[in-house]
């Protein structure tokens, strides 16, 4: 999942939390779902490291993918 | 013979001022300039000459932003219009640009494709692109050995690391940079288009003089600019003055770096974010559970129900202790939002309010239903029923159904 989708889907799960009419079960099912996605997006963020790629044209019209070194 | 029409002198002006105005409309003049003088208004009055002819001419305070140090016997370029001055009747050239020769032409062939693609309605903001607010997949279009690469790459491992690099290369300045920088990004629209989806691309250079950035006004990338389905951010090192990619990109941001900077989140941030939407739905589960422990006392007094008070109790306790966490880990000071997100999360799970599966309590589905099952009547002998334990399911069928 990209990192928008589970930043969107931790706010509606806490959104929907704060709504009360859910029955308590669901909401306790919600809430363990939104620490999943929380811890998710840790482990996204803290594991993360920039990719850098560099895209030419091998033959007319044919694109690859070498990876580029900046430093 | 029907009597001749006599004009009034201001009329005359009036009527004379219309047809000349009306007749030339805006012109280019070159010419020498002579007899300069700087009114109290902010306008200058100087003669504009060749060897056989003269005009007085008017710039007007703030028409003309790029004017550069003009002294009488420079040769310069101008563009306005022709005028009468009514109340004195004087004829004059009024200067919406003045330019020295040479870099007047630059300046002025720039003026000139500006007009043309404004006019066209390549400026227009109902065209801009929306940026996105979480960009994964960032296209940049410029030298691989320059600076702008550097700083783009830079700021990105530092800001929003979780971004992927892909870049398109073409040379930034020299004769065939326009032409490279075109197709560049003709290549960058392809690739999202056949392989792997850009959120935006940025294009740009480190700073250089006003010749270095010519590549960025030429009118064959301001078009592929605009007709670019990906929202275009320029990002050309300069401070002061704009070039023709930043009028017509979806963003302008006045140096690489700012560009890289502008387009992304700060991880930290959105770290935080993450944090604060746990916080919330923490608090809001405490609600629902003091809540419904309300409900229990007063309406339940059959002792069947004193165990689940009682379970209730206990995971309302535990949820105590995480608040009074909670109220204490905001005035902690920790280095880095995940941190704190880290933490909040370990002492979450510690007791979550699942934990009495441990203790031997189970809850009971319906087949392919994922409600808990509270009522007996709600099944019938032979249903299958699976039962969640602390570790592992149990799938059963009913046997007989007491609905005491």
């Amino acid at each position: 999942m990209k990192i928008e989708e589970t930043l969107e889907k931790l706010e509606e799960i806490t959104s929907a939390l704060e709504r009360e009419d859910i029955p308590l079960d669901e909401a306790i099912a919600l809430f363990e779902q939104g620490l999943t996605l929380a811890a998710s997006a840790k482990t996204a963020l803290d594991e993360a490291r920039l990719k850098v790629s560099k895209v030419v044209e091998k033959a007319k019209g044919v694109l690859d993918l070498e990876p580029f070194d900046v430093s | 013979m029907a009597e001749e029409y006599v004009y009034t002198v201001s009329e005359l002006n009036r009527t004379a001022r219309e047809i000349v105005e009306g007749g030339l409309g805006g012109v280019w003049v070159k010419g020498e300039v002579s007899e300069i003088s700087h009114a109290s208004s902010g306008h200058m009055y100087f003669t504009l000459k060749d060897p056989s002819a003269e005009v007085s001419a008017v710039r007007f305070r703030g028409r003309s932003p790029i004017l550069s140090a003009i002294e009488p016997g420079t040769t310069v370029l101008a563009f306005g219009k022709v005028t009468i001055y009514e109340p004195r009747g004087r004829y004059q050239f009024v200067a919406t640009l003045v330019q020295p020769v040479g870099a007047g032409i630059l300046q002025a062939a720039f003026e000139r494709l500006k007009q043309k693609l404004q006019a066209e309605g390549l400026f227009d903001p109902e065209h801009k692109k929306p940026i996105p607010a979480y960009p994964t997949r960032i296209g940049v279009v410029t030298s691989p050995t320059g600076a702008a690469l550097h700083d783009i790459v830079s700021v990105l491992s530092r800001r929003w690391p979780i971004s992927e690099v892909l870049l398109f290369p073409s040379s930034v300045q020299g004769d065939a940079a326009a032409e490279e920088l075109v197709a560049a990004l003709d290549r960058a629209i392809q690739f999202s288009q056949t392989s792997q989806p850009l959120d935006l691309i940025l294009i740009g250079r480190g700073g250089g003089a006003a010749e270095d950035l010519a590549p960025f006004n030429d009118e064959r990338l301001a078009r592929a600019v605009y007709a670019s389905p990906i929202p275009v951010v320029s990002a050309v090192g300069h401070e002061i003055d704009f070039t023709m990619a930043d009028f017509v990109a979806d963003l302008r941001a006045a140096t690489p770096t700012a560009a890289a900077e502008l387009v992304t989140p700060d991880a930290s941030d959105v770290a935080g974010q993450a944090a604060r939407c746990v916080d919330r739905a923490t608090r809001a589960l405490y609600d629902r559970l003091a809540e419904c422990e309300l409900r229990l006392q007063a309406g339940l007094r059959r002792p069947l129900f004193r165990t689940p008070s009682r379970l209730l109790e206990t995971a309302e306790q535990r949820l105590d202790l995480q608040v009074v966490a909670l109220g204490r880990a905001p005035r902690r000071t920790l280095a880095r939002p995940h941190e704190r997100l880290a933490r909040l999360d370990a002492v979450l799970r510690l007791s979550s309010p699942t934990r009495p599966l441990e203790r031997g309590f189970s809850i009971t589905y319906a087949d392919g239903t994922s409600r808990p099952l509270r009522d007996a009547r709600s099944v019938t002998p032979g249903t299958h029923i699976t039962t969640r334990l602390a570790k592992g399911r149990l799938t059963s069928s009913v046997e007989e159904v007491d609905e005491e």
